[in-house]
């Protein structure tokens, strides 16, 4: 290739010395013969297609890797596959620069100076990297396993790592969602039961609130882009209505139909506004909330239910008498009753009295909506919804209730969890929950273990682990890097009785993505020994790693993973696209080498067990636990256990496995057989109330059980209590060119958005003096402990953003990498962890008081 | 016969662009040559403010003002609506990039090897490379295209010359849609024989009303917007690409 284009200055000049006659290209013995590619003889000239999967992102879109004599030119989406139906986003397309990308490690590497600054490393063979260890994890087992952390960026292979490695190791597993989206998870969970946040029917739906939804830039439930806007235009082309609530007018952009600028902070008490209105209107599902909540449940006044036998009670309007919740015939949702002398009132009657407070008016002063819009927007959900109507689907007939929301990274906020609730309420009132049309949680209705075990969290006595599981401090928990931080920093503080020693870091960056930066550092420093898995140097392998492995990218196999658009049932496996480069490795030969070391992968309990049961291999599919698998064959042990008679091979040849359109009667929690699985849905939580006094009567702080309350209810956010000169509030937001903190030194989507940047309102700007492009310091202030911390970035003017808030996107603030310099500081270096910045489910908020100067 | 043009809907870009890094690889341009560029605008002021999205190629205009100023016949128009650069012809006098009021056109300033993303040459990489520039060099950017024969597809092979968007011509004369089309994933850009009404593209444009860019000018563009509307001058420009050479 490279000697034709070398050649070819000369060739062009010679061209013009005869004349410019292109045309003699093709005679015989003319060096101009070679300008035509088809004519130079290649030993075995191919050009095919390859299919694998996106690494990147965590949709895992379908790619057809075109190859050349064996060399990959370029990624092409794969059309077969229903998440991205042949496309691809900037950094599907611009990851083949990764793949190629010369900074990627190039071997193990063992560090030779002290941990917490820069890394000096000395490369290393495969075999004494892993061999160091497993050394540690052999030695940390023997002595006590709840020293050995396994944590996760990005969700790939669940079976495999999450699942079988972590338990043949027997680790402690830490993922990332705690500062994305889990206390959304856990509010859906808990009030409806499917794993999830929430996502229109879009198919279906008219009206969709896109609340806080970063439509033209990121995310959306569970996926990470793609499918979202595929289906958001579908369904705009059939008249759908967006109402973007978002500080921030960008992520909605174009799509925003209507834009509810409202102050970061306060979606619970917007949510607590439209339920007001809907419940003062009565313009409500009263079918759905009686027979498949438990809104009629009837609540004593100490907060908790009136229960006889050990059953719920409801108010029985046909025998004027409380009756079990399964065998009154007309329970009522309203009014207040009284029940062997004392007051009780249907949960639905209590949401009502506690909606009083949340007029729209009252509402408008907390969120900075206007009591109008408030009230209006309420109304055209209400008129939407369609209350009562049913639409033939699949031969069923099933409510209809086209009003929904997307409100996936809602929950990165202090109240997050309830806020979560709050919104679930909105769509309960309405009956818009799994109806047609209405908002899902995930692509199929399915109960989670959650709804049950959210339920009947039993709050322990310390000593707690250092995750502060079933704690007095997070009875619901989400397990977050940022809490583990701060109990191996202070353990004594918070009861715990154990600090972690052995870390293995898979994908991660944890230095980067949460808040703060400094207590993350402070906080993993303390660990013994850290191993990192990541085909790049990342910025806490640099401060923190001992040891660091080189995985690969597209090559190698991975897998199994979802592939289904929230309407299709596929599967899909990520296949290689060639062989490792830089000396890499997949990460399941990394974990089976590992595991081989450790002495944990043949026999009862071992990984190759674990594989079996993981992967639910079959006779005469099941791997025989005292011979290692290549993983090739682990993969088509798995697929022909699935009854893919081709097994893998179907995989490597069309990259997914389409089963075909989910029937609504899967599909639609109403549809199922008993609808909704039998559970009715909490719109109360009594079981929130009884953490509240578990909590204090184990002496923990208000600031911990204050939102375990079974209603959602506001509070001023902690930032709030910031001095006034902190004048605005820094929200994050994800550019489409970037995911996480590993692209942006991708040169091909680096060079779209090379620099960190503070947007914010030219008001705003002008009253500080802060002109477009200024350098500016930004300090954010921790309104308990008084704690600044300042980065200086390049201001952008930009009038799509409320003048008291200003943001910053994520995913800058790498320095290993040399593409990466001079690109602008982490937005985790502004924001805080713990106590008053993360959720009452230990979720971090990413919100904080700012006060911008120029620089 | 078939005349080739590109439908753009508004209605549907969500200035992802990926249309941008899609046209990057295929067609190997040099760093900080973008031939599609996607405008991110906003109007207005707060809180009445709108965000709009803008793909824009080369228009392949029928009345190109870049073809009538080349004065070596490099910048032609070819039958089937394509307007092209023979890069064996072109002298570099630049008269393409001031005629043109797209902006569309770019000058190569360095060599190859000096104005691509990766470094080919890295020893590990030119294994499994051959050494290619870039590594993931398209090997159909080299034949020479149409019924003139002429060298006109990709960018980034000589340095001196001025280059833009060819439409993908190696993949258009290979039955397949543009990069940028394919890799769209909205389906806001539309390609295909506006000559025929039947085309999704015909068909998209009928769909709405739609404009073109600068029409008062007569430069006849064959890329047509659908939906959404015309930047104005009240639209400013927001996160504006400015790649460094």
């Amino acid at each position: 290739m490279s000697s034709i284009r070398l050649g070819r200055r000369t060739l062009l000049k010679a061209a013009g010395a005869s004349g410019g006659a292109v045309a003699a290209a093709g005679l015989a013995g003319d060096p101009l013969a070679t300008l035509v590619r088809a004519e130079v003889p290649a030993a075995v000239p191919t050009d095919e297609l390859v299919p694998t999967l996106c690494w990147i992102g965590k949709q895992d879109c379908g790619i057809l890797a075109r190859k050349v004599n064996g060399r990959v030119v370029s990624l092409w989406g794969n059309p077969a596959h229903p998440r991205n139906n042949g496309t691809l986003c900037p950094k599907g397309v611009g990851q083949i620069t990764a793949l190629y990308d010369p900074h990627r490690l190039r071997s193990p590497l063992v560090r030779t100076n002290a941990k917490g600054v820069a890394g000096e490393w000395r490369p290393a063979g495969w075999d004494e990297a892993l061999g160091m260890i497993a050394a540690r994890i052999t030695d940390v087992r023997a002595r006590d396993k709840r020293l050995l952390i396994w944590q996760k960026g990005r969700s790939k292979a669940e079976a495999i790592y999450d699942t079988a490695f972590v338990n043949a190791i027997g680790a402690t597993k830490i993922g990332h969602g705690a500062y994305c989206s889990d206390a959304g998870y856990r509010a859906a969970e808990y009030t409806l039961g499917p794993q999830g946040v929430l996502h229109p029917d879009f198919r279906n739906t008219r009206y969709v609130l896109a609340w806080g939804w970063n439509v033209t830039n990121a995310g959306g439930n569970k996926l990470c882009w793609i499918t979202w806007p595929q289906q958001l235009a579908a369904a705009r082309e059939r008249g759908l209505r967006v109402v973007a609530i978002d500080p921030r007018l960008r992520g909605a952009g174009s799509f925003a139909d209507e834009w509810v600028p409202i102050r970061p902070g306060t979606d619970l008490a917007l949510a607590l506004g439209f339920s007001h209105v809907l419940v003062k209107d009565g313009t409500i599902d009263k079918e759905y909330l009686t027979r498949y909540t438990n809104a009629p449940f009837l609540v004593k006044a100490d907060g908790t239910f009136l229960r006889a036998s050990g059953k719920e009670q409801v108010w029985d309007k046909a025998r004027g008498a409380p009756a079990a919740f399964d065998a009154a015939a007309d329970p009522m949702l309203e009014g207040q009753y009284v029940s062997g002398g004392e007051a009780v009132r249907p949960a639905y009657q209590a949401f009502a009295d506690h909606l009083a407070s949340y007029a729209p008016e009252a509402v408008a002063t907390i969120t900075g909506v206007p009591a109008e819009q408030i009230a209006r927007i309420a109304r055209e959900l209400a008129a939407n919804a369609e209350i009562g109507s049913t639409k033939l689907v699949d031969g069923l007939r099933l409510p209809y209730r086209p009003v929904s929301a997307m409100a996936y990274h809602m929950s990165q906020q202090e109240l997050g969890f309830q806020a979560l609730r709050a919104m679930i309420g909105v769509f309960m009132l309405l009956g818009a929950v799994e109806a047609v049309g209405g908002v899902r949680v995930d692509a199929t209705y399915n109960v989670h273990g959650n709804f049950k075990a959210l339920d009947e969290v039993k709050i322990k006595d310390p000593p707690y682990d250092p995750l502060l599981r079933a704690s007095r401090y997070f009875p619901i928990n989400s397990v977050s890097p940022s809490v583990l931080a701060r109990t191996m920093l202070d353990p004594g503080r918070y009861g715990v009785d154990h600090v972690p020693e052995v870390l293995i870091l898979h994908m991660a960056n944890p230095l980067l993505a949460f808040g703060s930066q400094r207590l993350m550092k402070d906080g993993y420093a303390k660990f013994k020994f850290v191993a990192v898995i990541d085909p790049w140097l990342s910025e806490t392998a640099d401060l923190i790693a001992d040891v660091v492995l080189p995985a690969a990218t597209m090559e190698k196999y991975e897998g199994p993973v979802g592939a289904t658009d929230f309407y299709t049932n596929a599967t899909a496996l990520r296949t290689p696209i060639m062989q490792p480069l830089f000396g890499s490795r997949g990460e399941v030969d990394i974990y089976l080498d590992l595991a081989e070391k450790a002495g944990v992968l043949f026999g009862a309990g071992g990984f190759l067990d674990e594989l079996n049961k993981a992967l639910g291999l079959k006779a005469p599919y099941v791997l025989d636990t005292s011979a290692r698998p290549e993983v090739r064959d682990l993969f088509d042990r798995w697929a022909k256990s699935q009854g893919l008679a081709e097994g893998i091979a179907k995989f490597e040849k069309e990259g997914v496995w389409v089963r075909g359109a989910y029937p609504a009667k899967t599909y639609y929690g109403y549809a199922h057989t008993p609808p909704f699985d039998g559970i009715r849905h909490r719109l109360y939580g009594e079981s929130l109330l009884r953490y509240q006094r578990d909590m204090r009567a184990k002496g923990a702080d208000e600031a911990y059980w204050r939102d375990y309350t079974p209603l959602p209810t506001w509070r001023r956010p902690t930032m709030d209590g910031s001095p006034p000169d902190y004048d605005l509030t820094l929200i994050s937001f994800k550019l489409i060119e970037f995911k996480q903190s590993r692209t942006s030194f991708f040169p091909l989507v680096g060079e779209l958005a090379p620099r960190q940047r503070l947007e914010i309102n030219p008001r705003t700007a002008r009253a500080k003096g802060i002109a477009d492009g200024d350098d500016v310091w930004v300090e954010s202030h921790h309104a308990l402990t008084g704690q600044t911390q300042r980065v200086k970035v390049q201001a952008r003017l930009v009038e799509g953003i409320r003048p008291d808030v200003v943001g910053m996107p994520h995913h800058y603030g790498t320095w290993t990498h040399p593409l990466a310099k001079g690109q602008g500081p982490a937005a985790a270096e502004l924001f805080f962890g713990g106590e008053g910045y993360i959720t009452n489910t230990a979720d971090q908020s990413f919100q904080v008081k700012v006060r911008v100067t120029k620089a | 016969m078939t005349r080739y043009g590109m439908v753009i809907d508004l209605d549907r870009c969500t200035g992802c662009r990926a249309c941008m890094v899609a046209c990057k690889v295929e067609n190997n341009t040099p760093v900080a040559n973008l031939w599609m560029y996607v405008f991110r605008f906003e109007e207005g002021t707060y809180p009445d403010v709108r965000v709009n999205f803008m793909p824009r190629p080369c228009m392949h205009c029928d009345n190109a003002p870049c073809v009538k100023v080349c004065p070596v016949g490099a910048r032609f128009k070819r039958a089937d609506g394509l307007v092209a650069t023979d890069y064996e012809r072109c002298i570099g006098c630049r008269y393409c990039e001031v005629a043109c009021p797209y902006g569309v056109n770019f000058f190569n300033w360095k060599e190859p090897a000096k104005s691509q993303y990766l470094d080919g040459k890295d020893a590990t990489v030119a294994s499994v490379t051959g050494g290619a520039v870039p590594p993931y060099d398209n090997p159909d950017l080299d034949a020479p295209y149409g019924t003139e024969r002429r060298r006109i597809a990709g960018g980034g092979q000589l340095k001196g010359v001025v280059e833009k968007c060819t439409f993908c011509v190696q993949r258009v004369e290979a039955g397949r849609l543009p990069a940028c089309v394919t890799s769209c994933p909205v389906q806001a850009l539309v390609f295909g024989d506006l000559d025929d009404p039947k085309s999704a593209a015909s068909q998209r444009l009928e769909s709405k009303r739609s404009f073109r860019l600068l029409e008062e000018l007569g430069t006849r563009p064959r890329v047509h917007y659908v939906g959404g509307r015309p930047p104005t001058a009240e639209s400013r420009q927001i996160e504006a690409v400015r790649a460094k050479v």
